[in-house]
């Protein structure tokens, strides 16, 4: 199976069928019956809201007169809100420092524990995947705790080391922080899958290469890793998406460390706040709309420069 | 000193599972072996402890010979093909044939020299540029073997690389991989599932069934003395007809009785045979010993062999069937001359040649001893009963046999074979 | 040789009787035997120890958080603050702890309710998304129809909309629906999984042989019938991942319900907690951090433990989303 032959020649019937047979056509109304249930519940629940979003962000809710119809000027105060993009900017940097360290330390991982390297792995990796089933509220009220300035225990072991009266959830370090959390909480579930895409690399290409005399490093690094790219790819997609909406744990620690967390400390921080607490549904839902533009649009050059990164290895 | 020499080689897998059992094989430097065998008769295990990849058991494997179980593959010098032939997706034809040099630090000049040679010599000049998706199987497969040829290797090992080739390339592709052997020189283990791609490569083969090796000889040797059923039957296409049968005497002379026929047997053949006299055996005839009189032509002397019977022709090197005329045949009624009556099934046209399939009064015996009862049962199968065939001939074309007819062949005794019925063995003097 | 992790269990047939452990041992060392030996990898000595012990630091970070709520969730709030976190103190309150969850805290609500709800919304809401990711993942994998393909981008380009964009416009349509603390206002929007739809496609195409499929259709069975007894017996595992996944997910999930619930008492577990902990640091409540911990153990004990028994599914299903990319 090195040979990268296709396993399924991908047949577009529905070209080269006739479009009139009635016993296709019969069919092909069963599989839209069979994708109707799913149909239906995302046109409810995600896409008439999102159409709502949408829709309301274009009006303004004022104290006298009611909700107006206000076009983009939602949108204008937005862009042009320094509250907004400098928690914008915070995920972003949290996004870059923390994924790529989390990604490093899953991939490490994942190779020593493909190669057999390190011992009992299985028993590691479903230690490492116990993260996955704890709730962001409950890790986050949990390392609150272990974080806490006056009695967590982190902070007893930072003084052994020398720092002592360390404030974790400082203005200074709440970021690291909550990357540290973001780590604990994702590593495991990235390993793993990074692990059964390193499995699924074929066992004769790394014999090939190890005939080869192929020092380990090439080996990790010029075989396996450039055939895990699709893994790696998809990884990065789906943990930029959840990085950009960070929001439970800053809440969370909000209680333990009063004044840090800002109203507008992450993006849906601040259109959770601004939607909820201040009512303020259009600007929120305005808001929204932007974040995932911003969102689109970070995913996709972080797609690109991937592809393009690949063709150079 | 042999260039590869295998002693007592054993793989049993944690499992138990007991993959070779005890192989002793010699390969000489410059000399092609191919290992064959069906699946899982452990011909791809034994490569892969020669080639270091698999953890061996018991028993040695000596390069030259210095013992070198505990030597690394990657320090063995051994290039080997894949079946799938495990190219580097990601990297050109270029790159995939450089990678070996470049862990070698070979400099970038001399390494450039080395690859295009290598691509010349496989005709991939034009290839170079191209990914390993982008290419059709048989470009893969050169690839794969420019890569070992770039190797220079002590030991050069193959495992099917030709199996998932369609028929014709495959053909086509023999003749490359014996070029690429010459080129490279070094000792070769090829392995294979088809025997006719072991025929026609081999300088020797050794044919392995259940972990055990059934023969080691030349090709030659594998066809007019197999050593057990198996090797019989699995050397030569269609496979030799095997059936049950007695050996006796009609009067003073020495018969084979096979269920209602006798054929005698002349003073030499059962001379081979006088330690069996009295019991049973099992005697095998090849399809293309059996031979039918062309129609319309009067049996004259077994001179002119090539009309006056139907037998084929072999192919290349040393094919499934020797050539004609060089132990004429008899005529089928001939003075003296033994005949098998048969019903005659199924004729298969091939265009060359015909696949007559026949029933005869007598009970066939299995490739292998204790698998009868399944023989039985297929036999028993067969659509019509009572004329299911249980055996099959090769014909020239012109031999004017019809399905439902009966037919008498012409049978040399000096062609038949013989074996232990309870180990399969053969009869040998 | 990758190709194990997709066969159903039940597909080993024909071997003789064995015990579970026995089986295992055996799956074990084919799993040895079917991985490259280490010695081959040319590595230096010392480099088992190293990795292994990188391991258990990475092991030990993982389980600081989960041992240390083991620990604490035994002792009084005191202790929590004055005593050492990572054993146990005098008096040893975790019963007393532990009833305490059954009582309603501060008018904020009772934990136990919190549990029931979540369980609740979690397996209907699993179920149901499980039972709609299969229908969807089949009809995209095994039929060709109009639309299809782009169907199945949008779909999966719904994961790239932030929760806020549709969580609270949803608020908004409840309201005017009536579904504001009802829970079908949070099981319903439970059931959409795009990952489910996706994971489902790639394993029946991977499962599920088209040929099988035709096969039936030639025979006169209709779809439903088809999908019932083909497809489905081939697609258990498949199901069992997403599954979980889909439990794992409404079990976890905080910000959907923290938007819709108003009624303390139709809190899942994760708004409860949030709450207790907001009010721990507003209110002076001696009872509220023991049983926050408390409450915190609780909650992720039974994933855990589901998590633990249901390993294969986990282990195999996650490699179809990242090979079939």
């Amino acid at each position: 199976m090195s040979a990268p032959a296709p396993t399924r020649p991908a047949r577009d019937e529905s070209r080269s069928r006739p479009r009139h047979s009635a016993w296709v056509r019969r069919r092909d109304r069963a599989g839209l019956a069979f994708v109707s249930p799913f149909l239906v519940a995302f046109g409810l629940f995600m896409i008439v809201p999102l159409g709502y979003a949408i829709y309301d962000s274009l009006f303004t809710s004022r104290i006298i007169g009611g909700t107006v119809f206000s076009g983009l000027s939602n949108y204008t105060q937005i862009l042009t809100s320094g509250m907004f993009w400098s928690g914008v900017i915070r995920v972003v940097i949290f996004g870059a420092i923390q994924i790529p360290v989390m990604l490093a330390i899953a991939f490490f991982f994942a190779t020593a524990f493909d190669l057999g390297v390190a011992k009992f792995g299985k028993a590691f990796r479903t230690i490492f995947f116990i993260p996955f089933a704890v709730p962001v509220v409950v890790s986050a009220l949990m390392w609150g705790f272990l974080f806490e300035p006056s009695y967590g225990p982190f902070v007893h072991l930072a003084s052994v080391f020398g720092f002592h009266n360390v404030d974790f959830l400082s203005n200074t370090l709440m970021l690291p922080s909550i990357i540290t959390i973001a780590i604990w909480e994702w590593t495991g579930y990235n390993s793993i899958i990074l692990y059964t895409a390193l499995k699924s690399v074929p066992r004769d290409i790394v014999e090939a290469a190890i005939l080869d005399d192929t020092p380990l490093w090439k080996i990790i690094v010029k075989v396996k890793l450039p055939l895990v790219r699709p893994a790696i790819v998809l990884l990065i997609f789906l943990n930029t998406i959840g990085a950009l909406q960070l929001f439970v744990e800053p809440l969370i620690l909000n209680n333990y460390s009063a004044g840090v967390i800002t109203l507008n400390w992450t993006p849906v921080l601040y259109i959770y706040n601004t939607s909820i607490n201040d009512a303020q549904y259009n600007l929120g839902a305005a808001m929204a709309v932007v974040l995932g533009l911003v969102i689109v649009a970070i995913s996709i050059t972080s797609l690109l420069f991937r592809r393009s990164k690949g063709e150079f290895s | 000193m042999a260039a590869i020499s295998l002693r007592g080689l054993t793989k049993v897998y944690a499992t138990g599972v007991r993959a070779l059992d005890g192989l002793d094989l010699e390969v000489s430097d410059g000399e092609f072996v191919v290992l064959v065998g069906p699946s899982g008769c452990g011909k791809t295990t034994a490569l892969r402890m020669v080639a270091g990849l698999e953890r061996i058991t018991s028993g040695t494997v000596s390069f030259g010979g210095r013992v070198v179980n505990d030597v690394s593959p990657r320090h063995r010098d051994v290039a080997m093909v894949f079946q799938n032939y495990a190219l580097y997706p990601h990297l050109s034809v270029y790159q995939n044939i450089g990678f070996a040099l470049e862990n070698k630090k070979v400099e970038k000049a001399e390494r450039d020299r080395q690859i295009r040679i290598a691509a010349e010599t496989l005709g991939l000049g034009d290839l170079l540029g191209r990914k390993p998706a982008q290419l059709s199987g048989g470009q893969r497969q050169r690839v794969a073997m420019g890569r070992a040829i770039v190797r220079s290797p002590a030991v050069f090992l193959m495992d099917e690389p030709l199996s998932n080739l369609d028929a014709k390339l495959r053909v086509q592709m023999r003749s490359e991989v014996l070029r690429v052997h010459k080129s490279i020189g070094a000792a070769t283990m090829y392995v294979t599932h088809d025997q006719v791609e072991a025929m026609t490569m081999g300088d020797r083969v050794a044919v392995l069934q259940g972990g055990v090796l059934q023969q080691y000889d030349t090709p030659r040797s594998l066809y007019d003395r197999p050593a057990n059923v198996f090797v019989a039957t699995f050397i030569g296409s269609p496979a030799m007809n095997l059936y049950e049968a007695d050996l006796s005497t009609d009067g003073t002379a020495p018969t084979v009785v096979l269920g209602s026929q006798r054929l005698p047997l002349p003073p030499q053949v059962a001379a081979r045979v006088a330690a069996y006299q009295g019991r049973k055996v099992i005697v095998g005839v090849r399809p293309e010993d059996l031979a039918v009189p062309v129609s319309g032509v009067s049996g004259s002397s077994g001179a002119s062999s090539a009309s006056g019977a139907s037998r084929v022709s072999g192919a290349s090197r040393v094919s499934g069937a020797p050539q004609a005329g060089a132990s004429g045949v008899p005529q089928a009624g001939a003075s003296g001359t033994p005949g098998l009556v048969a019903d005659v099934s199924l004729v298969e046209v091939l265009g060359s040649e015909q696949h007559v399939y026949f029933w005869l009064d007598a009970t066939p015996a299995a490739s292998a001893p204790g698998a009868a009862a399944a023989a039985g049962e297929s036999a028993q199968e067969g659509i019509l009963t009572g004329s299911a065939p249980n055996g099959v001939a090769r014909l020239d074309p012109g031999s004017g046999v019809r399905p439902g007819g009966r037919v008498t062949f012409a049978v040399n005794p000096a062609r038949l074979y013989f074996f232990d019925p309870d180990t399969g063995r053969a009869i040998s003097d | 040789m990758t190709a194990s992790t997709l066969v159903p269990p039940d597909a080993a047939g024909a071997r003789p009787a064995e015990s579970r452990r026995q089986r295992r041992k055996r799956e074990e060392l084919e799993e040895r035997d079917a991985v490259i030996p280490v010695e081959l990898y040319g590595l230096k000595r010392g480099t088992v120890t190293v990795l292994t012990t990188c391991c258990v630091l990475f092991a030990i970070f993982t389980l600081v958080p989960i041992a240390w709520i083991i620990f604490n969730s035994t002792k009084t709030q005191a202790n929590i603050f004055g005593t050492f976190g990572f054993w146990f103190a005098r008096p040893f309150e975790f019963f007393h702890n532990f009833r305490m969850l059954f009582e309603n805290v501060d008018d904020d609500g009772t934990y136990i309710d919190w549990f029931g709800n979540t369980a609740l919304y979690a397996v209907l809401g699993g179920v149901g998304a499980t039972a709609l990711s299969a229908f969807a993942g089949y009809g995209f994998a095994r039929f060709e129809f109009r639309g299809s393909k782009v169907l199945f981008y949008i779909i999966i380009g719904s994961l790239l909309v932030p929760i806020g964009a549709i969580t609270l416009p949803l608020y908004l349509v409840y309201s005017k629906a009536h579904l504001i603390n009802s829970i079908w206002g949070m099981i319903l929007p439970s059931l959409v999984a795009p990952v489910g739809v996706y994971l489902m496609r790639t394993y029946i195409r991977l499962s599920v042989p088209r040929e099988l499929v035709d096969a039936a259709r030639i025979d006169g069975a209709s779809e439903i019938r088809i999908f019932f007894r083909v497809a489905l017996p081939l697609m258990v595992p498949g199901l069992m991942t997403v599954l979980l996944l889909s439990v794992v997910g409404v079990w976890n999930n905080y910000f959907l319900p923290l938007i819709i619930f108003s009624n303390n008492n139709l809190f899942p577990l994760t708004v409860g907690m949030g709450l207790w902990s907001q009010h721990a640091t507003t209110s002076g409540d001696q009872n509220l951090y023991p049983l926050i911990v408390m409450g915190g153990l609780v909650t992720i004990a039974p994933l855990i433990i589901l998590f633990l028994i249901l390993q294969r599914y986990w282990r195999g299903g996650l490699l179809l989303g990242s090979i079939a990319n």
